[in-house]
């Protein structure tokens, strides 16, 4: 835990107190302590000046027993050793005096005169060392010595007397000096001991003050603390710091562990974190997001805005031994500190429920928007070309589902199947947008993107094709919605009670075309030739609207072409009326600068001939270019460059008619897949026809079609 | 309509048991969508499923499947009720993996087993059968998946 500017303020104040009150305890100790040292030294000293006040009295009457006894004649030898050792006690202690330096150096000096001054007198006393008497039988007397003895003890004695108060007076004033300075550095003493003691006291109750604030403002970090526990507890994202080495931090909230079934976070590189859970392309986007958010230049909002992990789908460990997928979205904020990016605080949640909420939500909206997409078709469609068209998608669906029911265990077997595929769904596509059923033909499209990344795989298994038969199956089940909605459109357009409870569609069924207020057998070339021709206009109509260019389509002999011949005729014309809205009819930008009509012309004609029936089809556009025509296979990998080179130009054009050609790089609803003229041109031979292409380049395309005499017509397929 | 990642889960639970039985993975064919009766084989191992979707699930094997099956698993009884139980303990695997997979959204019933190529399949109205054939060695059993 980080302290603020305050906290160390409070820190630093209450220490600084701890210490002054100990600097304080201690200057006072020293000080106080030399105080008593010197008060000791005083009282001692004036016990000594107390001595010395009674050693002039002292001397002086010594000085007179010494006489009264030498007027006696009586043994002096005692007082005299007194005297002496009076004399030299009172040298002592004087000379302890003097070696004092708070006394009054001038009253010193005024004791010493005064006790010098009574050294000429008591030094002969002192000195004498003989015996003061003469004995004889008649009795003791001085002796001569004695004799010169007494008359000095009698003028020490007198000088004495007549000094002794004079001396004592000294040594009184010296006595009175040192009580005085005791009594001072006493009062020192006790004024020390008392600031000091005040002095205590104030940082004592400082240092108390500050240890409570501290305390108050520990128990508030706890309680902030246990708050930011709580928080980090409760929250239902993850929150964590990324450090300058990309690891987490030791402070982290408790849903991550949640979200990630681990726990050991602290330290942990962000690499890591992820790892095993995300593709290791996702992993390396991650991780060089990550470094980008250190720069100091990288500005948030913009890192926000390219943030690879906003949407982040993760395979977890569902606690039951198997993994599951899950959408976390990570938030990353830069915390700043004095030298640039101090920490990336991360932001973890798990919006797995919103993301597949949003999904529902956008199928929601797109089956919504089909729907009414389909209904708008249905109701511009006739509703019997309609159930024509559901008849035979369901049919061409039938035939789906038996191509992947066929048996595979091989790549060969599997890739076998890819083909069949793409055809009968390219026809079936085909006929949804020309009845402009766009809800059927963008589903079917997108089945034939599955099946056109199923070729480019290396080696194909059944896990392959689990998602196409969904698909299929999604398919069909849309295909019975839009029966269901035509057979309710029917109810309505006649106004009778709606069948659609009853109406029920059985899977894969190819439903009698027979139908309640169809037309009958007799009637139906007629109107089937009608209806062709109708939805041939319409997808005219369409197909130039998508690619944004004018055409004009003419037919003719529809009306003449034979049931047999009628399913084959409408897959043929639609293909090549999709060929040329894409490949051939210039846009009319380009037709006015090779002055063509701006409208592109489409001309179809169906007719008997010698050996039964041709149909033509011709477009003004562009025409076919052979060389172009070469590039492209080349491009494809249909033909090798020398293959491509050694081609004709009526090879070259034979090319179109190969499975997988287009000139088209990209893929649309239209063209693109190589699917269609090779469907086309099966189709032809299958009935026993023939077909051709003719070109001249800049002016026009032609295809013709021969047909042999149709031998019988079968039912609608 | 049935998610890819629901239908991979009971054809894992499926090619698991081959791979752990009998230390040889199982393959899976191509998928498709199954129209009028089902082409049953001799045992049938089925567990119903309610909650989030509603049907059934099953395992139909072959008896000649099972018998090598049963070999290569180190087995000696080759009886109907050995073929039962292998059925039975198949049609488990599957109903532990979707249980793993899938937790609470399904609630799986325990496995029953039938037999002869016409069993009764309770079959849920609106509920659309995917077939996927189970390639195992030369042998070919059949998965179903037929759930709303």
């Amino acid at each position: 835990m980080q302290l603020s500017g305050t906290d160390r303020n409070r820190r630093f104040l209450a220490a600084g107190a701890a210490v002054a009150v100990v600097a304080v305890m201690a200057l006072v100790l020293i000080a106080g302590f030399r105080l008593a040292t010197r008060i000791r030294a005083s009282v001692s000293a004036l016990q000594t000046t107390s001595v010395l006040q009674t050693y002039p009295a002292v001397i002086s009457q010594q000085l007179a027993a010494l006489r009264g006894q030498l007027d006696t004649l009586e043994y002096s030898g005692r007082v005299h050793g007194e005297l002496a050792a009076t004399v030299a006690d009172f040298n002592k202690d004087f000379a302890t005096i003097e070696r004092r330096h708070d006394l009054d150096p001038a009253a010193i000096h005024r004791a010493q005169t005064l006790w010098r001054s009574y050294q000429p007198a008591l030094a002969p006393v002192l000195a004498f060392s003989g015996e003061p008497y003469d004995d004889t039988d008649t009795g003791s007397s001085l002796s001569s010595s004695g004799r010169v003895y007494y008359d000095q003890v009698r003028r020490a004695a007198i000088f004495a007397a007549e000094n002794a108060t004079v001396l004592h007076r000294q040594l009184a004033i010296l006595s009175a000096s040192l009580q005085a300075r005791t009594s001072a550095a006493a009062a020192r003493l006790r004024t020390l001991l008392f600031v000091g003691v005040l002095t205590v006291l104030a940082l004592a109750m400082a240092a108390l003050y500050l240890q409570l604030a501290r305390g108050r403002h520990e128990r508030a970090a706890r309680e902030a603390q246990e708050q930011t526990r709580d928080i980090l507890k409760t929250v239902r994202e993850g929150f964590f710091l990324l450090d300058a080495d990309y690891r987490i931090g030791s402070v982290w909230s408790e849903a991550l562990t949640r979200l990630f079934g681990r726990s050991d976070f602290a330290g942990l590189d962000f690499e890591e974190l992820l790892r095993n859970k995300v593709s290791p392309e996702t992993l390396a986007t991650a991780v060089k997001y990550i470094k980008l958010l250190w720069g100091e230049r990288a500005r948030e909002s913009l890192m926000k805005s390219i943030n690879p992990l906003g949407q982040l789908e993760v395979s977890m460990d569902n606690g039951r031994g198997g993994r599951e997928s899950r959408y976390l979205q990570f938030d990353f904020h830069r915390v700043m500190g004095p030298k640039g990016v101090k920490h990336v605080l991360c932001a973890v949640g798990d919006i797995t429920s919103n993301v597949l909420l949003a999904r529902e939500l956008q199928e929601a909206q797109e089956n919504a928007h089909s729907q009414l997409d389909m209904m708008v078709g249905m109701l511009h469609a006739d509703p019997l070309q309609v159930s024509t068209f559901l008849d035979s998608a369901s049919a061409g669906l039938k035939h789906v589902n038996t191509i992947l029911k066929e048996p595979a265990r091989t790549d060969a077997e599997f890739r076998k199947k890819l083909a069949g595929l793409s055809r009968e769904l390219h026809s079936i596509k085909g006929e949804a947008s020309a009845l402009n059923l766009m809800s059927i033909a963008q589903r079917v499209h997108h089945l034939e993107d599955m099946v056109g990344e199923l070729k480019g795989k290396s080696e194909l298994t059944g896990n392959d094709f689990l998602p196409v038969v969904l698909k299929l199956d999604e398919l069909l089940a849309h295909l019975r919605g839009v029966r269901e909605m035509t057979a309710r459109l029917v109810t309505l357009k006649d106004g009778s009670p709606e069948p659609g409870a009853t109406m029920s569609v059985p899977q894969l069924r190819v439903v009698p075309t027979e139908q309640p207020g169809a037309p009958s057998a007799t009637e139906r070339p007629a109107r089937a030739a009608g209806d062709l021709a109708t939805m041939l206009q319409q997808l005219a109509a369409k197909l130039a609207q998508d690619h944004g260019k004018r055409i004009t389509l003419t037919l003719s002999g529809l009306a003449e072409v034979p049931d047999a011949y009628l399913a084959t005729v409408k897959d043929c014309v639609i293909q090549m009326l999709r060929n040329a809205a894409v490949h051939g009819i210039e846009p009319s930008e380009a037709r006015r600068a090779t002055a063509k009509p701006e409208v592109g012309e489409v001309r179809v004609d169906f007719h008997r001939s010698e050996k039964g029936y041709e149909l033509l089809f011709q477009d003004d556009g562009a025409g076919l270019s052979p060389e172009a025509l070469k590039r492209a296979a080349v491009r494809k990998n249909i033909l090798t460059g020398e293959e491509a080179a050694a081609l004709d130009n009526r090879a070259a054009l034979a090319l179109i008619f190969r499975p997988g050609f287009s000139t088209r790089e990209e893929v649309s609803m239209d063209a693109g897949r190589g699917v269609g003229m090779d469907v086309i041109a099966r189709a032809v031979y299958a009935l026993g026809g023939k077909i051709g292409v003719s070109t001249n380049p800049g002016r026009f395309t032609r295809f013709k079609i021969a047909l042999p005499e149709a031998r019988q017509a079968p039912a609608v397929a | 309509m049935l998610r890819e990642e629901e239908l991979k889960t009971f054809v894992d639970g499926t090619t698991r048991y081959f791979e752990v039985a009998a230390q040889q993975p199982a393959t899976i064919g191509s998928p498709y969508l199954l129209e009028g009766e089902p082409a049953m084989h001799d045992y049938t191992g089925i567990i119903s499923v309610s909650g989030k979707r509603e049907g059934v699930v099953y395992f139909t094997a072959p008896r000649a499947m099972l018998t090598v099956l049963l070999m290569k698993m180190q087995e000696n009884d080759f009886s109907h009720e050995s073929m039962r139980d292998l059925v039975g303990e198949v049609a488990n695997t599957i109903s532990g993996n979707a249980r793993r997979d899938f937790g609470h959204d399904f609630v799986i019933s325990v496995p029953n087993v039938l037999t002869g190529d016409k069993p009764e399949i309770p079959h849920k109205p609106g509920a659309r059968s995917f077939v996927i054939p189970i390639n195992w060695r030369s042998h070919s059993a059949k998965l179903v998946v037929s759930l709303t």
